[in-house]
């Protein structure tokens, strides 16, 4: 072949692998009978990555409880054909299999939906495993998130989160108890009154139990901490355990659990123990009147009861004098470093994102699950709030009212791990072993950096 | 159980083949018969595979953990890994987690080691004394459920039946007898000090069977006519059993025991489902020291991981070591 022809032939060969005319058998054997010898395997190894990386469909991953929990992603993944839909190998917060490929600059994934930012958003960034949404976010949906979540996954002013799932700490409680109790169907305004009223529900037989909560120290000590402020930061970041809020929060928890089922502190059973908790089960038994925890903890708990509507749910109480805070955190999309397909997986997050259905079935149930979970879009609430459909509950309300104080913890590296280091430590305190309830949170300070220092 | 298999070829093979050397020809005759080296070695060729994978699944990854462990390797960084010598050596060597948290292994391990010998062992005994072969059989397969049931539901059943508000034996504690209330029913699960036992006790149940067939096989190896002579002879029952019997199957405990020694202190699912992070709780031993280390804190220092995990391997050596000191034969 004249040279001129080798090469209009070599491009035309070239372009038929690209539009997947050809395979890569085909490919090579054509180019070595054409004489083109090796140079088939030349443009093999340079363009067989890349005729697959932009042949690869967009590739999202969840954790497997979204799935579980929101039945209407199926039908937002009908509305972008070829999605590889996965689920992702992670348990208990593991990101591991995410970090292995980093490493090789690879990822088998586009998007991660199922990054909480104060668990494992961090180290992601550490990693070299995600990078910022800033290039690929549309602007109006950056002015539509709730300020607080924004800044919740922000980290040195880039969005390294897109926010999707809400869960904020409230109070959940049992109609039918509390009726039984003789008290009033309403959430308790303050913690005294919180205190008082689990008293009642014990005495008056209603039920063994008064009041439960989830041990873990951000499902718990932290947004008990907010109710009385939520300036409970150190300047490195880290969750403040001296201050005099977390201190009271503390002394609260002990009030609480003497109203409360015996095994409230112990793990959970499932994921490392941060799930399948034993306020749940007592809850879902009926054997306690109110419970502080994320709402879809008692939604889901209300699904075992004789008779769910029985299930109310508020904002978590105050102190006297408190700011009346709690805490938030979303459960939101990671966009891989080394993933293909990011503009597709930016219109992907904001079609899942914005789904109406999605969010009614969240909130209002479905026949499988009941998860509670809100969006974190102004323009969403604004829109339920001029024409309020019949499926939306009070609650919802309620809480989008707490999200101007709420707060999410502090993102850091030890994020999650400065409150499992803690809890065994500051649980001396609860159990009686240790009077002094500063002395004890002092040594979950000092043990958070003892384990910080070791690098 | 395959690594336990996989274990028993190697000790098993290479013994059996010095008795499989080839011979043709009347040596008498023509004196003995020239055996070429392939057939000489035969067991060692049919051997082959097997080493090559236990040598790169098994023994590699070995050496690059005793590598790391020199090093401060830290996973979420790209930061190269330094040559540092012992140090972290020292620092597991003087952390006091690292003490409590073999101590916590080692106590798990005292508990399940018994019940993976006298339990199976009696029950392999009395099933050996069943003439009626049928009954036997139908004995065997009934012990041998647990071993069929995969992990994972076999930890779902065990946690739902130790669930402390809705499990069936607090149920049966609290509601059918009335030994205890809600109030102050046992604790199983969730780091309490039951935990472990309560984990032993559901190991034990489920490796019933799959031990009970080592011993079985074991007395099924013994020859008849031995415990025959020794009861005409006047021995009584415990006797046969304490002479005869069980030092006819002691390498067999000798392999039981040193597989589940390994096995329990290297326990590390039943603890991240039944008890997580938390460092005070007796599941919190030194492979979820390890783990935790690894990949859940900080950085994810793995270096100072592989200390850990070296230190509790060496400690586990040493231990079987004196194990197979106590069980040798004595013939």
């Amino acid at each position: 072949m004249r040279k001129e022809k080798e090469l209009i032939y070599q491009q035309q060969l070239r372009q038929d692998l690209l539009d997947r005319k050809m395979d890569r058998r085909e490919f090579i054997s054509k180019t070595l009978t054409a004489g083109l010898g090796l140079a088939g395997v030349g443009v093999i190894s340079n363009f067989g990555n890349f005729a697959q990386a932009q042949s690869r469909p967009l590739t999202p991953t969840f954790y497997q409880w979204i799935e579980d929990l929101h039945p209407g992603i199926p039908q937002v993944n009908s509305r972008f054909p070829d999605v590889n839909y996965q689920i992702a190998p992670v348990e208990g917060f593991g990101i591991e299999r995410f970090v292995a490929e980093a490493k090789k600059k690879d990822s088998t994934w586009d998007v991660y939906v199922g990054q909480t930012p104060f668990v494992e958003m961090t180290a992601m960034i550490e990693a070299d495993v995600i990078e910022p949404w800033d290039n690929y976010i549309p602007k109006d949906v950056i002015d539509d998130i709730i300020p607080s979540i924004r800044e919740e996954c922000t980290i040195n002013g880039k969005m390294y989160g897109w926010p999707f799932l809400l869960d904020v700490i409230g109070t959940g409680w049992h109609a039918g108890i509390v009726k039984e109790a003789g008290l009033p169907d309403g959430a308790p305004a303050t913690w005294q009154d919180y205190l008082s009223r689990a008293d009642q529900v014990i005495e008056s037989g209603a039920a063994p139990f008064g009041a439960t909560f989830d041990a873990n120290g951000w499902r718990s000590l932290a947004p008990f901490t907010h109710s009385l402020s939520s300036d409970v930061y150190t300047s490195e970041g880290l969750f403040d355990f001296t201050g005099d809020a977390a201190i009271e929060a503390l002394m609260l928890m002990k009030n609480i659990m003497s109203k409360s089922h015996p095994d409230i502190m112990l793990a959970g059973t499932s994921d490392g123990g941060v799930n399948g908790t034993p306020d749940e089960v007592a809850f879902a038994a009926q054997r306690v009147g109110y419970y502080n925890k994320y709402f879809n903890a008692p939604l889901r708990m209300a699904q075992y009861w004789d008779n769910p509507k029985d299930l109310r749910m508020g904002p978590l109480p105050k102190f006297a004098g408190g700011e009346g805070s709690t805490v938030f955190w979303t459960t939101g999309a990671a966009l891989f470093k080394h993933g293909k397909n990011k503009d597709k997986a930016a219109e992907y997050v904001k079609a899942l994102t914005y789904d109406q259905q999605i969010w009614k079935d969240s909130i209002a149930g479905t026949e499988t699950a009941h998860p509670g979970q809100l969006p974190p879009y102004k323009s969403l609430y604004a829109g339920w709030k001029s024409s309020q459909p019949d499926w939306l509950p009070d609650f919802v309300d309620l809480v989008r009212g707490q999200l101007d104080q709420a707060k999410a913890i502090t993102n850091h590296l030890f994020g999650l791990q400065q409150f499992q280091i803690g809890k065994p430590i500051w649980e001396s305190y609860l159990k009686g072993e240790e009077k002094n309830p500063r002395v004890a949170m002092q040594k979950v300070v000092n043990a958070v950096q003892a384990e910080m220092k070791r690098g | 159980m395959s690594q336990d298999l996989l274990w028993a070829t190697l000790l098993w093979l290479p013994t059996r083949g010095e008795t499989a050397k080839v011979t043709t020809g009347n040596p008498a005759i023509n004196g003995p018969t020239p055996k070429s080296w392939l057939v000489e070695h035969n067991n060692w060729v049919f051997l082959l595979p097997t080493v090559l994978f236990f040598v790169w699944y098994q023994v590699y990854p070995i050496v690059r953990v005793v590598w790391i462990s020199f090093t401060d390797y830290k996973y979420l960084t790209n930061d190269p890994a330094n040559w540092v010598g012992f140090d972290n050596y020292v620092e597991a060597l003087s952390d006091p987690l690292m003490w409590d948290s073999l101590g916590r292994a080692a106590y798990f391990t005292a508990m399940f080691l018994p019940g993976t010998i006298i339990i199976p062992l009696l029950l392999a005994v009395l099933i050996h004394g069943v003439q009626n072969q049928r009954l036997a059989t139908v004995y065997r397969v009934i012990l041998l459920i647990p071993a069929v049931i995969p992990s994972t539901l076999v930890f779902v059943l065990w946690k739902w039946m130790y669930n402390y508000q809705i499990g069936p034996i607090n149920h049966f504690l609290v509601e059918v007898t009335g030994w205890f209330t809600y109030r102050n029913a046992p604790q199983w699960l969730g780091g309490t000090d039951l935990t472990l036992p309560s984990v032993a006790i559901m190991e034990v149940w489920w490796g019933l069977g799959y031990h009970s067939v080592f011993f079985l096989a074991g007395l099924a190896a013994i020859p008849k006519d031995l415990p025959e002579a020794a009861r005409i002879d006047g021995a009584g029952e415990w006797q046969v059993f304490w002479h005869i019997i069980l030092p006819r199957l002691q390498p067999i405990m000798l392999i039981l025991v040193i597989l589940r020694f390994g096995t329990s202190m290297g326990v590390i699912d039943e603890y991240l489902i039944f008890g997580g992070f938390n460092r005070e709780s007796p599941t919190y031993t030194w492979t979820i020291f390890m783990y935790d280390q690894a990949f859940k804190t900080g950085l994810w220092r793995q270096g100072f991981a592989a200390a850990i995990g070296m230190v509790g391997s060496l400690a586990m050596m040493v231990f079987v070591t004196w194990l197979i000191y106590i069980f040798r034969s004595r013939d």
